[in-house]
């Protein structure tokens, strides 16, 4: 038995020795001086790494700043941390920026031009292309509603203006859900609808093109687009050095859709431009939030 | 590996079957052993990397968004979870960027060498590499957290060997446990398989070792299941295999079956193959042998018997002739053509005073004296050249005296007109010589009888007329004067001459005899009563030695006597003085004769005159001192009585008182109460 067992499990691979008894407690140490930067959570946070990866790295080498990527996992987690001061530097859509600018004091400083040119951007209400149940608005009433997050500006609030707008309120609905968390949200409501756990779902325009790689789009569709508003900003925490603003600030204004290498940032981060900005563009939002109800303290 | 061999070849049939099986087996065993572990243990190995590398690369993924987000508790999780749902996994730790250890399932602190102990590049998707902590084998697994073109950190698994060990060794101890449950079935079943043919064989084996014993009545083929005449519905009795519960019909010669082709089995068997008796009969090759066997036993027996028969009969034929050669008083030989002597009788033997075995295989010379065995080579030489019948008498010495024999040798030849060998046959004829002789002596005495009852005849008138004048002439004379002298002289020898006439008379028959039963004793008594008193005047004892109520004999007294008194006078004579005379009689019931022997102790009879002594006037006595006609009477007398006279003699000096010279035995026949 021990010849067989000897010949069965001989390896001609040679083992390497490891001595599993000298043993050591290991800690995490954290960086002493970094200026934060995170993305709203709207995706994951690989896409949002993805992302703004190479932006940071930019900003990096732009500023001699030691800027790091942080991943707060919500958006209420995001807007506390900038609350707490444990991030300096927000991208953000503009519903957040509107309730952390009246919580917190951020100051909006750049806004980006979206892949299709504009400064702005808005939500679609989507729903399965079979569901022969919903045509109009008013079919939603009674239905069952999934949105990106209470906090998510195309995937919620521009969608509930618009059904403000043509006379539906939020207790017209059978349920507005949110989608779980972290990360990933758009997604998340389109795979919702598409799986039909939802009737309707509302999410910002080019998610669907996002998620067209995991689910067939066309099975997907768009009963209704909000209107526009302005589209995703950048903003400093209150606290935050004014010379450390203003630098980052010219650095990503200093980048140019010519560039070669911008365009790469650019083509990463799916923008198409930075833009100066200042906080009262985005009243036309706080208008929004007011007309639905929205309590900017909670 | 001789002693081996040789151990092996002495093991029983049976066992030799069940260890080569179990050896089979075993090698069998070990072989599949060998393969399937090692197959096996490959196999799951190959699994176990598979798995590693599954659960290594999926872990890399799943960190990524918690690595970026710092979430260390989800990432404790989930290399918890890890290690929880997969029992192989002896660990799993996550390094960061940096290559220090951010979470890990080791309790009590991280081992420090496990960090260098697999390092895997950017640009590969995992890297293995086998580690050995003394105890155990670990396939570690290196797989780097990539985000886009960026590493966030390594993901290490390890993958125990333990598990795959454990179920190697649990794969070979099933089959080592089915293996041995195996041979012991196997064996059982080799075994109760090897018993149906080797106790066929073992029944063989006692078979056949009854036979070498002798018994030749065997039966090694099993019973029949069905009879033959039952299946072919046959009511042919006089056929060989009606009623034979035992044998099979195909290896009979001569049964009646329409499809039965004559002859012997070879012949039979072709057509028997396709009968239905056969077909459901018929074993396998065990069953065949014993069935051949048993016909094999039978035809040995059968022949055996033919064989005994035979020799039987010619041993009661050798018998036979044996008997007719050795009850034959003649002496046959047979001598070969070198004269070897090749077969002989008891006669021949008891001539040749030698026993068969030293006869056999030797030529007259070494059996016989010199110059006898010089002549009968002589003749049986010229025997064999000339291919004649020699046919003579001849005189030989024998152990007992001169023989007379009659020689016959006759040539044998053989079928083919060969000399082979030579006949002897040689009858005693001794006895036929001395029957002849008295014959002949008995004729000339007849002879010389009448003459001289002739004689007397004449004589005896002139002599009564003498004796008549003579005693006339006497009482005419004065005795004592010269002339009644001469007279009385005259007279004296004229009684003498009438007495030797009478004698003469008597010898002849010439006398009148009044014959009735006597006892022979009574007669004795009285003669040697009369004779006794003047004998032992010369010392001569008479012995009388007479049997008791001995059978009577028919005859005439007086003439008895007359025969016995000169018996008596004989011996007398023959002794001189100092001697001793014995009287005997007996009876011999085969001959139913009563025996008269009278012995003396004289000085015998001379051979030269034992042909005469019974001759008339044969006398050895001096002239004047007998007639010579005592035992002529005698002889005469006896004859007269139908019996007969013989003598025995030793010629020689007289050297004591018992020694005996010569016996007269007279023989005469018993009286018969009928009369004849």
């Amino acid at each position: 038995m021990w010849f067989l067992s000897l010949c069965s499990c001989s390896q001609e691979e040679q083992p390497v020795q490891v001595d599993l008894s000298k043993k050591a407690e290991v800690s995490v140490q954290k960086d002493s001086y970094i200026i934060t930067y995170a993305y709203l959570p709207q995706y994951s946070h690989r896409v949002s790494y993805e992302r703004h990866n190479p932006l940071i790295e930019y900003l990096k080498k732009e500023t001699g700043l030691p800027i790091k990527q942080i991943f707060p996992d919500t958006f209420d987690e995001h807007m506390k941390m900038v609350g707490q001061g444990k991030l300096d530097i927000s991208f953000s859509n503009p519903v957040a920026y509107v309730k952390m600018a009246h919580r917190y004091g951020t100051n909006a400083f750049a806004r980006i031009v979206e892949e299709d040119g504009r400064a702005e951007f808005r939500g679609q209400i989507i729903c399965r292309r079979d569901n022969i149940a919903i045509q109009t608005l008013e079919d939603c009433k009674g239905k069952r509603w999934i949105a990106v997050d209470p906090t998510s500006a195309g995937g919620y609030m521009y969608p509930l203006g618009h059904f403000y707008d043509h006379g539906i309120r939020k207790e017209d609905f059978a349920e507005i859900a949110f989608a779980p968390g972290p990360g990933g949200k758009q997604e998340k409501v389109a795979l919702a609808v598409y799986a039909g756990k939802y009737d309707i779902g509302s999410v910002r325009e080019g998610t669907l093109e996002v998620v067209s790689e995991k689910i067939d789009i066309s099975e997907i569709r768009v009963l209704a687009t909000s209107r526009w508003y302005p589209g995703w900003l950048y903003s400093a925490r209150k606290d935050l050095d004014p010379a450390v603003v203003d630098k980052i600030r010219k650095a990503l204004l200093a980048l140019n859709g010519e560039n070669a290498e911008h365009q790469k940032i650019f083509k990463a981060a799916h923008f198409t431009g930075i833009l100066p900005s200042s906080d009262r563009e985005y009243d036309s939002v706080r208008e929004l939030l007011e007309k639905v109800g929205v309590d900017l303290n909670s | 590996m001789a002693n081996l061999s040789s151990f092996f070849r002495k093991l029983g049939f049976r066992t030799k079957i069940s260890l080569s099986i179990i050896a089979i087996l075993l090698l069998f065993g070990i072989g599949l052993s060998l393969i399937i572990s090692k197959w096996v243990s490959q196999a799951l190995l190959n699994e176990n990397r598979m798995r590693g590398i599954s659960n290594s690369v999926n872990l890399s993924a799943r960190v990524v968004e918690p690595l970026l987000s710092e979430d260390l508790l989800e990432l404790k999780n989930l290399v918890d979870e890890l290690s929880r749902t997969d029992k192989d996994v002896t660990y799993t730790f996550i390094l960061d960027r940096a290559g220090k250890p951010l979470v890990h399932t080791f309790s009590g602190g991280f081992p420090i060498e496990l960090i260098q102990a697999n390092a895997v590049q950017q640009s590969e998707v995992y890297h293995i590499q086998l580690l050995s902590t003394g105890s155990e084998l670990i396939n570690d697994f290196a797989v780097p957290v990539l985000i886009g073109k960026a590493r966030l950190g390594t993901v290490r698994i390890g993958m125990s060997h333990v598990r795959v060990q454990k179920v190697v060794r649990e794969i070979l101890w099933t089959i080592v446990l089915t293996i041995g449950i195996g041979i012991l079935i196997v064996g059982f079943v080799s075994t109760a398989l090897a018993r149906t043919v080797t106790r066929k064989i073992q029944v063989l084996h006692h078979a056949a070792e009854e036979i070498i014993k002798g018994n030749l009545d065997v039966r090694t083929a099993p019973s029949l299941q069905s009879r033959c005449w039952e299946t072919m519905s046959c009511n042919q009795r006089e056929c060989p295999a009606y009623g034979d519960e035992r044998g099979r019909c195909w290896y009979l010669v001569g049964t009646l079956c329409p499809t039965c082709v004559d002859g012997r089995y070879d012949k039979k068997i072709e057509s028997c193959r396709h009968c239905e008796v056969y077909r459901s009969q018929a074993g396998d090759e065990i069953q065949d042998l014993a069935e051949f066997f048993d016909v094999m036993a039978l035809t040995l027996k059968e022949r055996l018997q033919a064989l005994r028969q035979t020799e039987d009969h010619l041993k009661q034929q050798q018998r036979l002739f044996q008997t007719i050669l050795d009850v034959t008083p003649d002496m046959v030989s047979l001598q070969d053509q070198e004269l070897r002597y090749q077969a002989v009788n008891k006669a021949f033997c008891q001539f040749a005073g030698k026993r068969e075995i030293e006869i056999l295989g030797k030529t007259d010379t070494g059996i016989f004296s010199g110059a006898q065995a010089e002549e009968n080579q002589r003749e049986n030489r010229e025997v064999l050249e000339q291919r004649h019948t020699l046919n003579v008498e001849k005189k030989v010495a024998g152990l007992d005296g001169d023989r007379w024999l009659h020689v016959v040798k006759t040539a044998v030849v053989s079928p083919e007109g060969q000399v082979s060998g030579v006949l002897g046959t040689i009858r005693d004829i001794t006895e036929l010589k001395n029957f002849q002789d008295r014959i002949i002596r008995s004729q000339r005495l007849e002879s010389i009888g009448q003459l001289a009852a002739g004689i007397a005849h004449e004589i005896n008138t002139p002599l009564g007329i003498i004796l008549g004048y003579a005693q006339l002439s006497k009482e005419d004379v004065q005795p004592g004067t010269e002339i009644h002298e001469s007279l009385s002289t005259i007279e004296k020898y004229a009684r003498i001459s009438r007495t030797i006439v009478a004698d003469l008379l008597r010898f002849s028959r010439h006398t009148e005899s009044v014959k009735k039963p006597l006892d022979v004793n009574q007669i004795l008594h009285q003669v040697t009563g009369v004779v006794e008193h003047t004998y032992g005047l010369e010392r001569i004892t008479i012995v009388r030695d007479l049997q008791e109520a001995l059978p009577l004999v028919f005859g005439d007294q007086e003439k008895l006597e007359q025969a016995f008194v000169n018996l008596l006078n004989n011996a007398h004579d023959a002794i001189g003085s100092d001697g001793r005379i014995q009287i005997g009689t007996t009876f011999d019931p085969v001959e139913k004769e009563v025996v008269i022997r009278v012995s003396d102790t004289g000085k015998g009879i001379p051979p030269e005159i034992r042909d005469r002594i019974f001759d008339p006037f044969f006398t050895t006595k001096g002239v004047g001192k007998g007639t010579g006609l005592g035992l002529s009477v005698t002889f005469g007398i006896v004859r007269d009585h139908g019996g007969r006279i013989d003598f025995e003699t030793t010629y020689g000096g007289k050297d004591s008182a018992d020694k005996t010279g010569t016996t007269f035995i007279i023989r005469f026949p018993a009286y018969k109460e009928e009369p004849t």
